[in-house]
């Protein structure tokens, strides 16, 4: 396979980084479902472990949503602590930067975080908070950076706070510090946010091949690796929809390649690693990659055979967003599952082309939400399982349909080849769970057979 | 005794949960309904992850997706047509309207709207009905009890005022507060029916999330008490509210009908129980059933049992306030200190507590309960816990650590026993613990 660089994406899209980006499409009142920016923001932020994520806003913003990600870190854990300004009716009437400012100090005093990320919340954006300058006075006076994030709920989606979140890195982060000597520069991974740990099997994979993560952006992330990305020499986009401006603007400012790519199935997998060392313009690392693909491929057709044998002809409704709406596909096409029905609510043109490319004429398009609608498509298709976010898992368990969490709350990792075999295990253990059989049949006495033993 | 905040300018771990899912929650306990958030996206989105994660069920609730130039121009535009989609495609029985912060601090008035909206249409046979919920007053607590209330006020609308009634005085309204489980809802209503009553709860979220598969999936709400079991609540003799936050709607059955209504602070522990059964038993003239004598003896043996246990042991515990009085009271009857309480927000049952309690967050049950054997609070605190090695014991909203939280019993004498024996069994799994490390670093 002869790598080649994706340069053909949509700039038109939303969620690209260009000026004259078309808007997200509106949130359909009585229909939406999904985040807000805020929430968007935060995704792509709080993974950054060991910097304080402060919310500036009354308390359901921090309050109903801290601790919801299934984000791992492998050391500080500040950024699961909910920090929050929790506003009350005084401070909306009389100002809350006061609060704000006092609420900086204290964390800065009591935690001695690397970095403080200020997040404007609804209410104090329609307020008229002077967010950014409280947090430009706090982090002079403190000589820490203290970040705003402009990204309150109510500008848009879920996916618009991930970019917005990403402009916060390129304006205040990115660019700010220089690596420290011993680490060797490579790759930076951009968009991935290392759910249940999928971030180690994909360092593990490159390390193994040589290849160096110079910044995660932002699975498992320090704030110092973030401020040094931009002396990597690749950049990979991981989840292509929210951050791909901002590889594009690290392109343009400091000259680094970028490639959009995925861990999500062996072939994907591959080609990731491939493009990495091929833009690295490192025959050796080529050489090794080659060696390594090729062991790991031919590992995982061993211990995926009992599997396989049981998942083939099997048919998978999938509802997800972003990169996982077609990579997934390859993931399940390698394991013999069928993707008869897939969501595009949440993808870019672009995805949606690498969708069409994977899956057969005959596969339905989602474009909206509502649980209903996907029920529909598993019912009409005769799917033998739904691969959706938490959000739908109960839905799915009313039902009775069997099924796999593939969002940010799940417990398992799926990327790289050990990800697709352990993605082959769950779903036969869910396809052959017998809670499926027990619950389809009725109470003996409502079978209408006489007890006579 | 005396309500305590501690000085710091910002909230770290909040225990304190938006009202506005609070009134989620309380109409998840209605049938075939469906709250409408209105304000942003998030607004509905984290509450309904939320209250997935925590109940394991799917969570019906819908948005007016505002977008920022919607609040500029006209919010309400929104609402009308999240209204129209609502109604055209899910036909809900009960329609809750709740406002947020957004809308409160944006000056938007869609009670108003509501009520031509309402003429306008012409809607008849069903319940919809606003409330005003900003996130920056009270917590999940008084988001629940403000929902019931607005819902009792619009019921009394639609059937009209006193005299207009025949009393049903062998039926009784129960008011659940938001702290009980299904399973809790479930008993009560079991020992409230044990002495002859009918009884009708109002929300009913004992037949809604607790875990049924029997009519598939639904947008709306599935099972909780249906529009015409609450109309025909009004007619009930007596009110039982239980949980000091829940007899503002039961006063206002009281001022528009007469129905006389009793509060129960809390119904878990002995003395709690005792008080309740005798209740029942004095109104009813029934004695009071065989399995509730016999569940009284039980709780008092495993009481006995599990003395040894939790002597010269302490505890810290961060609730919401009704929530926290209960708890409060089971840990004095087990005899285990009482280190720190915590409250998300004030309210006059914390205020008349004879303890110290704190309004606070889980960095303050941290910092104040120093030293505590056991820690009872939502999940958030279990890093917590870890960090002041405490046995972590999870209670409240949310719980996602643990299965079958939403089937856990802390009512009446088995409520008592059940959570007795789970703090029992926590504190000693960490004695032996303990044990097992000490051995390790010789």
């Amino acid at each position: 396979m002869d790598p080649v660089r994706k340069v053909d994406f949509d700039s038109e899209a939303c969620g690209s980084q260009a000026p004259k980006s078309k808007p997200c499409p509106r949130p359909k009142p009585g229909e939406a479902a999904g985040g807000c920016s805020f929430d968007g923001a935060q995704i792509t932020l709080l993974p950054i472990m060991d910097a304080a994520h402060l919310v500036h806003g009354p308390i359901a913003c921090a309050g109903n949503s801290w601790e919801s990600r299934g984000t791992l870190s492998s050391g500080p854990s500040l950024s699961q602590y909910g920090f929050a300004t929790d506003l009350n009716d005084s401070d909306i009437i009389f100002g809350g930067e006061k609060k704000l400012k006092e609420s900086i100090d204290y964390i800065a005093g009591r935690f001695a975080p690397p970095a403080i990320f200020v997040y404007s919340t609804c209410v104090t954006a329609l307020i008229g908070e002077d967010m950014d300058a409280v947090c430009k006075e706090a982090g002079d006076r403190l000589g820490i950076p203290v970040v705003p994030v402009n990204s309150p709920g109510f500008v848009g989606s879920k996916n618009l706070g991930n970019r917005l979140a990403g402009d916060a890195l390129l304006q205040y982060v990115i660019g700010t510090g220089d690596p420290e000597p011993e680490i060797p520069l490579g790759v930076n991974l951009i968009g991935e946010y290392n759910i249940a740990g999928e971030m180690w099997d994909i360092e593990k994979l490159m390390n193994s091949a040589g290849i160096s993560v110079t910044s995660r952006i932002t699975g498992d992330a320090r704030y110092k690796e973030i401020t040094w990305a931009h002396h990597a020499k690749v950049n990979m986009v991981v989840c292509s929809r929210a951050l791909l401006g901002l590889a594009r603007e690290m392109e343009a400012k400091y000259g680094i390649p970028f490639f959009e790519g995925s861990f999500y199935g062996a072939k994907e997998t591959t080609y990731s690693l491939r493009q990495m060392a091929y833009l690295m313009n490192d025959r050796e690392m080529e050489r090794r990659v080659d060696r390594l693909t090729e062991r790991e491929e031919s590992r995982l057709a061993q211990d995926l055979r009992p599997y396989r044998k049981m998942l083939k002809g099997k048919k998978a409704v999938l509802y997800t967003g972003g990169v996982k709406s077609w990579s997934v596909i390859s993931a399940l096409k390698e394991l013999g599952v069928q993707v008869v029905g897939v969501g595009t609510n949440k993808s870019t043109e672009d995805d949606v082309r690498r969708i069409a490319d994977r899956v057969g004429d005959d596969t339905e398009y989602i474009p909206e939400g509502g649980a209903s609608r996907i029920l529909k498509t598993v019912r009409e298709r005769k799917a033998d399982i739904m691969i959706a976010g938490g959000r739908n898992m109960y839905v799915a368990m009313k039902e009775q349909i069997p099924f796999i969490d593939i969002n940010q709350e799940r417990h398992k990792a799926y990327a790289g080849y050990e990800g697709l075999l352990r993605l082959a295990k769950e779903l036969t253990y869910s396809l052959a769970n017998p809670v499926w059989r027990l619950a389809a049949s009725p109470a003996p006495w409502d079978k209408g057979v006489p007890y006579d033993r | 005794m005396t309500v305590n905040k501690r000085k710091k300018p910002a909230s770290v771990n909040p225990i304190k949960i938006g009202q506005s899912l609070g009134a989620v929650l309380a109409l998840q306990g209605c049938y075939r309904a469906m709250p409408l958030i209105h304000g942003s996206q998030g607004c509905s989105a984290f509450p309904k992850a939320l209250l997935t994660r925590h109940f394991r069920e799917p969570i019906a609730v819908q948005t007016s997706a505002l977008q920022e130039m919607d609040v500029i121009f006209d919010a309400n535009r929104n609402l009308e047509e999240a209204l129209n989609i609502v109604l055209s495609k899910h036909r809900p029985d009960i329609i809750g309207i709740v406002g947020t912060e957004l809308t409160d601090v944006a000056g938007v008035d869609y009670v108003t709207m509501l009520k031509s909206y309402k003429r306008e249409r012409n809607l008849r046979g069903g319940l919809a009905f606003s409330v005003v919920l900003p996130d920056f007053r009270g917590s999940l607590e008084s988001g629940f009890s403000a929902t019931v209330e607005a819902m009792m006020d619009e019921l009394i609308q639609q059937v009209g005022h006193r005299g207009s009634r025949t009393v049903n005085t062998r039926q009784i309204t129960l008011l659940p507060g938001s702290f009980l489980t299904p399973a809790d809802v479930m008993e009560l209503k079991e020992m409230i029916s044990a002495f002859g009553f009918e009884v009708i709860a109002v929300p009913d979220i004992s037949t809604s999330l607790s875990g049924h598969l029997l009519t598939g999936f639904s947008p709306l709400t599935r099972g909780g008490v249906p529009l015409d079991s609450m109309l025909q609540s009004l007619q009930s003799g007596l009110t039982i509210a239980v949980g000091a936050s829940m007899e503002r709607p039961a006063r206002r059955l009281h001022n528009a009908l007469g129905t006389p209504y009793k509060v129960f602070s809390g119904a878990m522990g002995l003395k709690a129980s005792d008080e309740l059964l005798h209740f029942l038993h004095q109104i009813s003239g029934e004695p009071v059933p065989l399995r509730y004598c016999w569940q009284r003896e039980n709780l008092l043996d495993s009481m006995l049992d599990a003395h040894f246990q939790f002597a010269g042991m302490s505890a810290v515990a961060a609730l919401e306030p009704d929530h926290l009085y209960s708890v409060s009271g089971w840990l004095e009857e087990l005899g285990v200190e009482q280190k720190a309480l915590i409250s998300s927000f004030e309210t006059p049952v914390v205020d008349g507590m004879e303890r110290e309690v704190w309004v606070g967050d889980l960095d303050d049950a941290e910092v104040l309960g120093k030293g505590a054997d056991l820690w009872i609070s939502n999940s958030h605190g279990i890093s917590g816990a870890a960090r002041i090695g405490a046995a972590f014991m999870p209670a409240g909203f949310p719980v996602w650590n643990e299965l079958g939280a939403y089937m856990s019993v802390s009512v009446g004498y088995r409520g008592a026993m059940e959570w007795s024996n789970k703090a029992g069994n926590l504190l000693m799994q960490r004695e032996a613990g303990h044990r097992e490390s000490s051995i390790r670093h010789r």
